[in-house]
């Protein structure tokens, strides 16, 4: 794609040829919403004349609660359109646990301080109190959309590239989600930038069930189609979770060339979408999935080529991303090398756990795990790999990764502590662990995650993935997590992981042995306590993935001697 | 299927697939997620359980949690929600 020559996302929108076509947003079959650049950009000319109505001026903060969909989308672009701040929050569906929503809510709306909190018609009236509204703050249903005057002026506003142009919300999955504010040039940087990087051409055409809160949704689904005026086909993560196929039907339907999905779905789609539906999918059109929010794992990948090779998958395809909301968006992209495919290396698990170190050894010899690459830095975008102290580590070293780039934010909104803390001379510590090898980066988890056994560094996933591999353990339903341990003086490594049958329950003996057998194996470390529980004990997430810190606590909740007695 | 046997059906499902615990007593008025009989990620399967014995397509974005609490109130969700299918 041509460079772009605008200083703001909104002179980007409004240059967009009035007939050509943006959103495609499917709820069924009988149900699907289209509108055209210049619909859209008329929607939201008339949205933001009720903005102003409602006396939002530039600067002020706008909150969108809505469904996924045109409206929210709208809604967004005018805000922007009068120089307001909007910011998307996630709106309640049937899987999100009430409490964790209303604090969420609560929480974020306080920080924010909008003038404006807009929710659609169907918001449940019992949530609405926990919207904090500060002063002169004003809560609207379901804003009118036609009904604002077509011949209203939009505001001048200064062609200042440096205005804060959105705000985004980092997906912390623990505490509150920190407000990323984001201005009109980093986040046009960031786009030049991977537009680039993954050759986005006039011929793209976007698919994409990912939430407008998150940012792999709101930069690569909707302000990257926005800006270079490309077509995008989307659909609600819930309605995606309900019918997996409808992500490969639709991609096939609009014949698709790029997505952006995190690890998890391509194992999802292998394990969730029937046999009897496969045939109906043809994945020739697409250019990139792009594996991004996840740490990349080969098995997942291997296991989607296996299930849709007939349909058009291949490897090539299968492309990944290190992303970030502080970044605005990525930081790495894969296929940028000559292979056209992200690393892949074997190294030894030893090595890993013991020194920290990535050491390739041969391709599938013992005691070796393979990993996949996030790619390489795009331009304007800087990753190093640090000690704790803030020392740069050599290639090949684990340690965290700090970034730096021309799309880099400025700060967490109003909270000056957290941005303090993440932010150390122009250089944003992640919280993520990786290493960098031949100028690629390999992501392996959050820091967080982490589990250090007498100075070896084990990775949750590694051992999960092991322990899966046992016939009885139902695959992608085990849990591991470190646990001080008093007596030793460092952490424990505790597994629990559910049987694929309630009758394997009577087998548990022989199932920890041979998992702990395997464990040792693979990583030279033993594990200190083995749970096995039936079937659907494992606590998971609205994603359908293991979440590790609550079943952690129901584990401990469970097992007294757990509790450090 | 009646209403009556749609609910029983929904019950059986629930208990077999989802809970698998031997003894535990649930009637199409029983709370599920608020009692923590079953955490809400089963919910999707449940949906999808609930689909096929109404034989409705239910958007599951128009749902909240409250309305998916009971048996009882799954149906009445489906039948206030859902639209009749076209193809399974």
């Amino acid at each position: 794609m041509n460079p772009l020559h605008c200083n703001t996302l909104t002179e980007a929108m409004l240059a967009a040829p009035p007939d050509q076509p943006f959103i495609t947003m499917w709820h069924d079959e009988d149900e699907v919403d289209v509108v055209t650049f210049g619909e859209f950009v008329q929607m939201a000319r008339c949205q933001a004349a009720d903005f102003v109505a409602h006396g939002v001026t530039p600067g002020d903060r706008v909150i969108l609660v809505m469904p996924q969909g045109i409206r929210v989308m709208v809604s967004f672009a005018a805000a922007m359109l009068v120089g307001a701040v909007p910011a998307i929050m996630a709106y309640p569906n049937f899987k999100i646990e009430p409490k964790k929503y209303r604090f969420g809510l609560s929480g974020v709306s306080k920080n924010l301080k909008a003038r404006l909190i807009v929710v659609d018609d169907q918001f449940p009236d019992d949530l609405l109190s926990y919207v904090e509204c500060s002063g002169d703050a004003k809560i609207v249903r379901n804003v009118v959309m036609q009904g604002g005057s077509s011949d209203w002026e939009l505001p001048e506003l200064p062609s200042d590239p440096d205005r804060i142009a959105f705000i985004q919300h980092s997906a912390g999955t623990t505490g509150l989600q920190k407000g990323v504010a984001l201005s009109h040039a980093a986040v046009l940087a960031q786009l030049e930038h991977l537009s680039a990087a993954i050759r986005l051409t006039s011929e793209d055409r976007i698919y994409s069930w990912l939430p407008l809160y998150h940012d792999m949704g709101l930069i690569a689904c909707f302000m990257l189609p926005l800006v270079y005026h490309l077509p995008v086909v989307m659909q609600s993560p819930t309605d995606w979770v309900m019918r997996p196929g409808s992500m490969l039907s639709l991609i096939t339907q609009y014949r698709c060339t790029l997505s952006w999905i995190p690890n998890f779905t391509l194992q999802f789609l292998a394990r969730r979408v029937s046999v009897k539906e496969r045939p109906n999918f043809d994945l020739s059109s697409v250019r990139m999935l792009i594996n991004c929010s996840e740490p990349v794992r080969e098995q997942s990948i291997k296991e989607f080529l296996t299930a849709f090779a007939a349909n058009g998958a291949r490897i090539e395809m299968l492309q990944s991303s290190y992303a970030l909301a502080e970044n605005v968006f990525a930081v790495t992209q894969s296929g940028l090398d000559p292979s056209g495919l992200p690393g892949r290396v074997w190294v030894s698990a030893r090595r890993l756990t013991d020194a920290h170190i990535a050491e390739p050894v041969e391709a599938g010899s013992n005691e070796s795990i393979c990993l996949v690459s996030s790619g390489r830095c795009i331009a304007g975008n800087r990753a190093r790999i640090v000690s704790p102290e803030g020392v740069e580590l050599p290639e090949g070293h684990v340690g965290e990764v700090a970034i730096q780039s021309d799309s880099l934010f400025e700060g967490y909104y109003n909270r000056p502590d957290l941005t303090a803390k993440a932010k150390k001379e122009g250089w944003y510590w992640s919280g993520d662990l990786g290493f960098c090898l031949d100028e690629e980066l390999y992501v392996i988890g959050r820091k967080s995650d982490l589990i250090i056994v007498a100075g070896k560094n084990l990775y949750p996933q590694d051992i999960e993935e092991i322990v899966c591999s046992h016939p009885r353990i139902h695959d992608g339903r085990a849990v591991a997590f470190g646990l001080f341990n008093p007596d030793l003086g460092t952490d424990e490594i505790v597994v629990v992981a559910e049987v694929e049958h309630e009758s394997d329950i009577q087998h548990t003996a022989s199932i920890e042995d041979a998992v702990r057998n395997a464990v040792v194996a693979e990583l030279g470390v033993a594990v200190g306590a083995v749970y096995l529980r039936p079937p659907k004990w494992i606590v998971k997430s609205t994603a359908g993935k293991p979440a590790r810190s609550t079943t952690r606590e129901k584990l401990i909740a469970e097992q007294p001697e757990l509790r450090g007695a | 299927m009646d209403e009556a046997a749609q609910a029983q059906e929904l019950v059986r499902y629930i208990l077999q697939e989802i809970i698998h615990r031997p003894g535990t007593e649930l009637t199409p008025d029983s709370p599920l997620v608020s009692s923590g009989l079953i955490d809400s990620f089963a919910l999707v399967d449940i949906l999808v359980k609930v689909e096929d014995v109404t034989n409705l397509r239910i958007p599951a974005g128009k749902i909240q949690a409250k309305d998916m609490d009971t048996v009882n109130l799954m149906l009445a969700t489906a039948k206030r929600v859902g639209k009749p299918r076209k193809s399974k």
